[in-house]
């Protein structure tokens, strides 16, 4: 027979062992949670996109509607980014010469899609139907800040359950798990 | 206590600690403690229904000190085995949660959008595709949901007259076929011994090259009903060949028998069309319409439409077989008879028809039918003795068949024996008598065509030796035929070996050529499976792998003989075919160049076809040949599975896994036997036997079977494929073909794979299989199944109750729009398990494989339990879908300590899989045993060198994926559930209305109907209505009507008790099929006093 462990080790371990699993985990959860973005729930977040795009001149100085480009928000549950044949409609004739735009013109001319960067991104576990909030008559503002004055765009809202949860209690909207979760 | 590492403390003391690891003491590492179950069971409470056979003879049950490590001879052990199919299942599956050690960054995702975006396409909303399933002849058309370019379910088509919106169990596991990471990415080409990935170009110049004779070139192709058949020939003519080089051959050679009695008969080598709806008897004489059949969707949906219960009345089925198939599962009568004695039987029933002054039929076949009855005098008259059944039975059958529309269905996949084609004689003689043909059996008005020409396999095994090039396509000669045959040596002597398949066979290692072809869901194709009604297949995805279309093969291969057929590629063929039908349809006002189109939008075009028969042939008494053998004696019968098929979807985890209804067995090959043959060999479940036939022999476990005659071996076929194969078929099971000798047809010289004389002895070992529903025993539980005798149902057609009014202490739930519920008719279920493989596509569950199964951590979120009820040599079985109940007061929620179960105010009983901390307190609370917990974590996908290849393939998007340490179960669908209250608030169309009906995945597959799913406070729902029904009952909730409420866990699915021509518990008289005879329906007690109370058994 082998000796067991003397019992009263045991607590100490458990101890030791949670003292540096602390210290291991917090500066990990710390690199895990801060980046891309800088803050817990990713506010702030602002990445650098593979062709600078500019909201603030399409949607803010133009005027654009959001949902002249982003045109799945109200049938999809994704917004979608807008394919390129949205850009080159008005880019064949819209200023053409610009080094910018020969960038997309070429992306689209072999057919290779742009691998824009993600901002607002849910868990996997979570069930965000865009077109139901876009239908209720929400502003797409609401969500993702002025992006109309961004000329990058970055994350306003927290995305946070607690925040969903907020919003979904004032405008009288489903707060069970299942509306989101399944 | 204080210090204790003072030597000398035993293990006796209370405190004692685990000894670790490699202590000696603490003996194997068990999953349970070595010698006791977790719990001493408790004293065993006989009732009507039990669960296997070892409930009634305790004698049979498994060998309690079974050493699990014992396997059989030959197979890998069952460590090496589990790990690596462990694994698999993992790849298969997929995807690697680092996430627990620190070191890893958030992700950065991408969002890439369209290029072109299709004008009617929006990512996140499906796409479907109307096309035609090709996992068998059947031809059933299909919609294909497609998400992003990806298919992520196969429904059946809503409008196809064949499917009409179901699918069975195999073409709902489609998408792993598609999506195999076992499929071959390369044509490969053997050089010497070695196989090279060679470029598809210098693949067509080589096989071109090896053509120097055309006339010596041939095909071997499975089924198909299309114009696929008629361009092989036309390849095979252009070349210089002759098409006769063209041979057809399906494992399931019930078609090819069918067909082949009618060529004899009718002159017409066609199948006709069952009208199961339209007859009230259906006598099936080793029939198995319901398991495997010609055409499984089409027979399950009319048969289920003519014989389950329909409120006046229902249809009678009365079965002759010897081993205990679905289709005799379902019957109200059922005779067992000895095994190889179908033909005797459906001749004596024609006897007894013929005999009848009521019998029907053309002079000119009554005179064919009964030189042939006297030709056999002596046989049949000692008939009665051999089959066990007396001759009044018979006289009674042929009265009851006369009286009503009714048909005979006979054969099945388990009656391939000499006398199969004898055996549809017989029938064609019965159901001629019968008067069946264009009333019941439909000939002559849209009747269904052979997939195959009879007599090509025989022709096929007498020709090989002249080939010189051999195209074996989408075929598996090797594995499906008996290797007495001899096809191995057949093929290696032919010099230049082709296959062509969307998955690699055992045929394919003998190739000199191994092609990868488009799986039917990448392919162009069509199929006519009944007369005047052409499906068209279309590709859904862009091909996965580098494969091509087969058709395109061989035309580019007729292009190296600098011979081209003159056809663009196959959908150019196609499309100038389908000019052809427009014009045959009529079509005229349909532009020809959008006609196809439109018909790839539809899926289907088509108009009734006729055709006249020549009166009954006068050479049939001299063709009908019957080789008896009345020798007794154990024989083997070796049905295909209706999962598996003849083997051809033994690589998909999927039906592997899905149970066989019967033995619930997965994953493996069992050797059933009556309760009674197995005492009387001094065997156990799971007892390691040698079978011997003629042929050869091969071990498996014996799995004790009631209601199976005394001399069936039978033994499913599917499984046995070489550990080379594929890892998820590999080594898995045996094939009982090996046992049989060579023997064919009497009449067409088919191929036998049936009813050979066995030997069965012990060897002494044990190998457990993997079972499902391993519970206690149901302790005479009287709630969980309930049948109801006919008269009383019917009785209390329209009569209503309220199941949820219980005296209740809980508050209320709030009353919101919505209360979801579902109805299962256990009158309609066949147990054809095309539900569960739906669930399990649809909601992303993963298979877990052989060794996790048998540790009862199965993930089936729904499971087909079967009871069986009566005497083990005769029992009546009961299949009873399970899933979770979605229970008002749920066992589970309170139990919860995190609310990661909560319940939804609509009634749903919901999981929270972020939330769970994987306590599993919830699945100990559950009383019905349906919640899983993941033991591990499946990838569900191997990344690729493109950024794209992240996307998890075949996975279904709207549904979360678990991970290891979560709980899961059935969720009533919620993701649809959800797309439908957003419908309702987006287009104002509500839940239920046309529209926007919301169906659940095993419901919208159930070919059988039995599953109902709405809202239940919509009075005019029909789950609400089904709710109300007097069949109705909640499982374990007791029998309300006589206040006794049980665990009162107010379930919001119901069942709808079986309605049954006589309960166990005796109530109702046998009528002898008469009370649904009565046109009308009117129940005999009009006006009568009736108890509330419907159910048996108080």
């Amino acid at each position: 027979m082998r000796p067991a462990i003397s019992r009263s080790l045991v607590p100490m371990l458990v101890f030791l062992l949670s003292l540096l699993s602390l210290a291991v985990s917090q500066p990990a959860q710390a690199w895990w949670m801060y980046t891309p973005g800088d803050t817990v729930d990713n506010v702030g977040y602002q990445p650098k996109q593979p062709i600078p795009f500019s909201h603030k001149l399409h949607a803010g100085e133009k005027e654009i509607p959001c949902q002249y480009c982003h045109s799945s928000a109200r049938r999809s549950t994704a917004a979608g980014i807008p394919p390129l044949n949205t850009c080159m409609g008005c880019h064949r004739l819209v200023d053409p010469e610009h080094n910018l735009i020969k960038q997309v013109a070429e992306h689209y001319k072999n057919n290779d899609p742009i691998q824009w960067i993600k901002v607002h991104d849910l868990p996997d576990f979570v069930r965000f139907s865009h077109k139901i909030h876009v239908n209720a008559g929400l502003e797409c503002q609401g969500c993702h800040g002025k992006v109309q004055d961004m000329d990058v765009v970055s994350q306003v809202a927290p995305l946070q359950m607690g925040w969903c949860i907020g919003c979904h209690k004032t405008k009288g909207a489903k707060i069970d798990c299942v509306a989101c979760h399944y | 206590m204080t210090t204790t590492s003072e030597p000398g403390m035993t293990l006796d003391t209370p405190f004692a600690p685990v000894p670790d690891a490699d202590d000696p003491r603490r003996g194997k590492e068990v999953y349970a403690p070595a010698n006791a179950p977790f719990e001493a069971p408790a004293a065993f409470v006989p009732g009507p229904y039990y669960k296997g056979v070892e409930e009634r003879m305790p004698d049979l049950a498994e060998r309690a000190s079974a050493p699990a490590e014992v396997v059989l001879s030959g197979a890998p052990s069952t460590s090496q085995f589990s790990l690596g199919r462990r694994d698999f299942m993992k790849l298969f599956s997929a995807s690697t949660v680092a996430a627990t050690s620190a070191c890893v960054q958030r992700p950065v995702e991408r969002a890439i959008p369209f290029v072109q975006q299709p004008v009617d396409q929006w990512p996140g909303e499906p796409v479907n595709y109307a096309t035609t399933c090709g996992d068998c002849a059947a031809g059933c058309g299909v919609m294909v949901k497609t998400r992003e370019g990806r298919p992520t379910k196969v429904e059946g088509l809503p409008e196809h007259p064949v499917s009409a919106g179901r699918l069975c169990a195999v073409g709902q596991a489609s998408l792993q076929g598609l999506f195999h990471p076992e499929r071959q990415s390369q044509p490969l080409v053997r050089f010497g011994a070695k196989w090279q990935e060679t470029a598809w170009t210098d693949v067509y110049q080589h096989l071109a090259s090896k053509i120097t004779d055309p006339s010596k070139v041939a095909i071997l192709t499975n089924g198909a009903t299309g114009h696929r058949h008629g361009f092989f020939r036309e390849f095979l003519e252009k070349i210089g060949g002759s098409p006769n080089h063209l041979y057809t051959y399906e494992a399931n050679s019930l078609a090819e028998s069918i067909a082949a009695a009618h060529q004899l008969a009718y002159g017409v080598a066609a199948i006709p069309r069952a009208e199961l709806n339209q007859a009230k008897l259906v006598v099936g004489i080793g029939a198995d319409f319901l398991d495997v059949g010609t055409s499984l969707i089409y027979h399950t949906r009319t048969y289920t439409d003519g014989h389950a219960f329909r409120g006046d009345g229902k249809g009678r089925h009365v079965q002759f077989e010897s081993s205990l198939s679905l289709t005799g599962g379902r019957a109200d009568e059922r005779f067992t008879i000895p095994p190889g004695s179908e033909t005797l039987v459906t001749l004596l029933l024609a006897k007894a028809l013929l005999k009848n002054g009521k019998s029907k039929g053309s002079a000119g076949a009554r005179a064919q039918i009964s030189t042939v009855l006297s030709d056999k005098a002596s046989l049949l008259s000692g008939g009665y003795d051999r089959v066990g059944i007396t001759e009044a039975a018979f006289d009674q059958l042929a009265a009851d068949l006369l009286e009503a529309p009714a048909l005979v269905m006979a054969g099945g996949s388990a009656a391939f024996d000499e006398n199969a084609t004898a055996l549809q004689l017989a029938a064609v003689f019965a159901n001629e008598l019968i008067g069946a043909y264009d009333t019941t059996l439909q000939l002559q008005k849209d009747w269904a065509t052979a997939p195959v020409v009879p007599g090509d396999l025989a022709r096929f095994l007498t020709d090989a030796k002249g080939f010189e090039v051999l195209f074996v396509i989408d075929a598996d000669p090797l594995f499906t035929l008996p290797p007495a045959w001899g096809v191995e040596a057949l093929l290696k002597a032919i010099p230049h070996v082709v296959t062509l398949g969307d998955f690699p066979t055992e045929t394919a290692v003998l190739a000199d050529h191994k092609l990868n072809t488009h799986h039917w869901l990448e392919s162009w194709g069509d199929e006519q499976s009944i007369a005047g009604l052409w499906s068209v297949r279309q590709p859904t995805v862009r091909p996965t792998t580098d494969s091509r279309q087969t058709e395109d093969i061989l035309m580019w291969v007729a292009a190296g003989l600098n011979k081209p057929l003159g056809y663009e590629d196959y959908r150019d063929y196609l499309k100038k075919k389908w000019a052809a039908i427009r014009t045959l349809i009529g079509r005229n006002n349909v532009p020809e160049d959008l006609y196809f189109d439109l018909v790839l939008q539809h899926g289907f075009d088509g108009r009734d076809s006729t055709q006249t028969l020549p009166s009954f042939s006068s050479s049939v008494a001299q063709a009908f040949q019957y080789k008896d053998d009345s020798s007794a004696g154990l024989r083997l019968i070796a049905p295909l599975d209706f999962r598996l098929r003849d083997g051809r979807h033994a690589h998909k985890p999927v039906l592997q896994e899905t149970a066989d209804t019967m033995t619930t067995i997965t994953w493996d090959t069992w050797v059933a036997l009556s309760p009674a043959t197995t005492a009387k060999l001094g065997l156990r479940k799971f007892d390691v036997v040698k079978v011997e036939g003629p042929g050869g022999s091969f071990e498996a476990s014996v799995y004790p079977l009631p209601g199976l005659h005394a001399n069936a071996v039978v033994v499913p076929r599917g499984n046995g494929h070489t550990k080379e194969s594929g890892i998820v078929q590999g080594g898995n099971g045996i094939n009982p073909l090996v046992a049989l000798a060579k023997a064919t047809d009497a009449i067409t010289g088919a191929v036998v794979t049936a009813g050979q004389p066995v030997k069965i002895t012990a060897t002494g070992r044990v190998f457990p299989l993997a079972q499902l529903q391993k519970h206690n025993d149901i302790a005479n539980r009287k709630d969980i199944i309930k049948t109801v005798a006919l008269a009383t149902a019917v009785a209390n057609t329209g009569k209503t109750q309220d199941l949820d009014d219980v005296p209740d202490l809980y508050p209320a739930l709030p009353k919101k729009e919505h209360r979801w519920g579902m109805s299962i008719d256990l009158s309609r279920c066949t147990g054809c398990n095309a539900c569960v493989v739906a669930c399990f596509t649809e909601n992303n569950i993963p298979q877990v494989g052989r060794e996790q199964v048998m540790l009862g951590r199965q993930m089936h979120w729904i499971q087909i339990d079967r009871y069986f009820s009566g005497a083990v040599e005769a029992p009546e079985v009961t299949l009873q879908p399970m899933l979770c109940q979605h229970c008002t007061h749920a066992p589970c929620e309170p139990v919860c300590p995190v609310f990661a179960t909560t319940h939804d105010p609509e009634g749903v009983n919901t999981m929270t899989y972020n939330r769970c901390i994987g306590t599993r307190y919830c699945a100990n609370a559950c009383p019905y045993k349906v919640r899983r917990f993941n033991w591990w974590t499946h990838r569900w996908n191997q990344l690729g060198a493109r950024l794209q290849d992240r996307n998890p393939r075949a996975l279904n998007p709207d549904v979360t994926v678990r991970t290891r340490g979560v709980m899961e179960k059935c969720s009533f669908c919620y993701q649809r559930v959800r797309d439908g209250r957003h419908k309702e608030k987006i287009n104002k169309i509500p839940v239920g209305q046309p529209g926007n009906i919301v169906k659940t995945a095993c419901q919208q597959t159930c070919p059988a109907d039995a599953i109902t799913f709405g809202n239940l406070l919509d009075t005019a729902s029909p789950a609400s209505v089904l709710r109300r029904d007097l069949r109705a009952y909640m499982a374990l909730n007791g029998e309300p009507a006589e206040k006794e409420y049980g665990l009162k866990t107010l379930p919001n699915v119901s069942y709808l008790a079986k309605v049954v021509f006589k309960t166990a518990a005796g109530e109702g008289e046998h009528h002898g099929g008469k009370v649904d005879h009565d046109a009308g329906g009117a129940p005999h007690h009009e006006g009568a006093e009736h108890e509330a109370a419907p159910h048996e058994g108080k």
